[in-house]
């Protein structure tokens, strides 16, 4: 495959309390290239446009196929996985960008601890030590119940509906789409469901669902196109049977 | 008890939301209405509008418990969740992230438009008792003035636009509107409503020039 120049602008940062900068560089590379496969060429010889050698530029990738979702960052302005943002498909100079809203660490490397933090909050994840019966096999479900919350389970973390939402960032307790998403998921789980009560009063605190102000930016950059939008619309079908439920009771 | 009540966070938020509909959007769909006769000319206006109102029964407990306090708590409550925008409109040039921002920008114009809005009629009307006698003269004559009559309008659409897609956004909130498609066709039932409520404020405020 024939050899072409590929123009990138890199926004670097050295130390979380530094201040950024860009830096620009020309790299040989092949045209099937996708961000992660570039970077990987730049770290070999990392020389900027003015012929300075300077350190490699740090960022994180893991899987290479769009699922684990490590590698998000802002490209050309829009965030969303580098491993599926292939250099054919990008205006040059190509913008890199570390992912917004988060805290960065070095480079194109954000900590992401806020995902982690706004998973636990609504306790995504399944009991499966309870009082009853755990040799059972969870209870089945239909086919379209279940390819409704199979598009919910392709979540991966990445953070780009975070990066995208108005509402979500250092200057809010939001917890923003992804996390969300995970307690509709777990609601509708045959064994999660007996923790819903749990999860919907998790929702309806400080930085819970009632901080979604719909403009549904989230929807539009999801990599996975998972339909957030609907499970906010779903979450708040469900907060407002539990509202009713809290003031009239039964719980 | 139970956690949701205990924390007045969602609550708040979904009495804003609520309120925003009943009383307020409810009261800006009964003004324009009752406005919007002033095309049958002063005498009628007057007469069967003004004066009708104003002789009913604990009016002024039904404006302060019906339209001022929800209004206020409405405008406060507001101001309190636009700090919490964050819009970036060029990067993000989806529809419904302009409508987010407009939404809350719409707020706080409308805010400002109320401030002189009541002041030059409600308010002047508690000192001088011939603003509500001759209100039809008193508001031909402040919108025969070509800036008045721009503020109004603008004053007028804000709220329309303002209460329409609150509408549409308030149906997902309470969980109403929740597929796509749904939330679609919902948008533009609020535009049609938009629409019309805008038709028939504009046609109130020309009332007042015929």
């Amino acid at each position: 495959m024939t050899e072409q120049s590929i123009h990138l602008r890199i926004r670097r940062q050295d130390r979380p309390d530094s201040t950024p900068y860009w830096q620009e560089f020309v790299i040989s590379g092949r045209a099937d290239h996708n961000i992660v496969s570039l970077l990987m060429a730049l770290r070999e010889n990392p020389v900027t446009i003015s012929g300075q050698r300077v350190d490699p530029v740090v960022w994180e990738h893991n899987c290479m196929e769009e699922v684990c979702g490590a590698c998000a960052m802002l490209i050309n302005g829009v965030p969303r996985p580098s491993c599926s943002a292939l250099v054919a498909e990008l205006d040059q100079p190509i913008r890199l960008e570390p992912l917004p809203k988060f805290p960065v660490v070095r480079d194109l490397l954000v900590d992401r601890t806020r995902i982690d933090q706004g998973l636990k909050q609504v306790k995504a994840w399944i009991k499966i030590d309870g009082v009853w019966d755990t040799h059972e096999g969870a209870p089945r479900i239909g086919p379209s119940e279940w390819a409704a919350n199979y598009l919910y389970s392709r979540c991966m973390s990445c953070g780009c509906c975070m990066a995208a939402c108005p509402q979500f960032g250092a200057h809010s307790a939001f917890l923003g789409p992804a996390p969300l998403a995970q307690a509709r998921l777990m609601n509708a789980h045959p064994t999660g469901r007996y923790d819903k009560t749990e999860r919907l009063h998790a929702i309806m605190a400080e930085g819970g669902l009632s901080d979604c102000g719909n403009a549904q930016n989230c929807v539009r950059v999801c990599p996975k196109e998972i339909p957030l939008t609907t499970a906010i619309g779903e979450l708040g079908r469900q907060t407002t049977v539990q509202l009713l439920k809290d003031i009239f009771g039964p719980r | 008890m139970s956690a949701s009540i205990e924390n007045p966070h969602f609550l708040l938020r979904r009495l804003h939301s609520l309120l925003g509909l009943l009383p307020v959007g409810a009261f800006l769909i009964f003004h324009l209405w009752e406005n919007s006769q002033s095309r049958f000319g002063a005498e009628h206006y007057n007469e069967h509008v003004v004066a009708a109102l104003k002789g009913m029964n604990y009016l002024p407990l039904m404006e302060i418990f019906v339209i001022a306090l929800p209004l206020l708590f409405h405008a406060g409550y507001g101001l309190v969740i636009t700090a919490q925008m964050r819009a970036e409109l060029a990067r993000y040039s989806y529809a419904r992230n302009r409508l987010y921002w407009m939404q809350r920008i719409s707020g706080i114009g409308i805010l400002l438009f109320l401030l002189q809005h009541v002041g030059m009629t409600r308010i002047a009307g508690t000192w001088d008792p011939s603003v509500g006698d001759d209100l039809f003269g008193h508001m031909q004559a402040m919108l025969s003035q070509p800036w008045m009559l721009g503020l109004y309008l603008v004053g007028l659409l804000l709220s329309v636009f303002h209460l329409a897609n609150g509408l549409a956004s308030m149906a997902i909130v309470w969980g109403v509107t929740t597929s796509v498609r749904a939330q679609t066709l919902f948008g533009w039932v609020c535009v049609l409503i938009g629409v019309l409520l805008a038709a028939m404020g504009i046609h109130g405020l020309m009332g007042f020039l015929s």
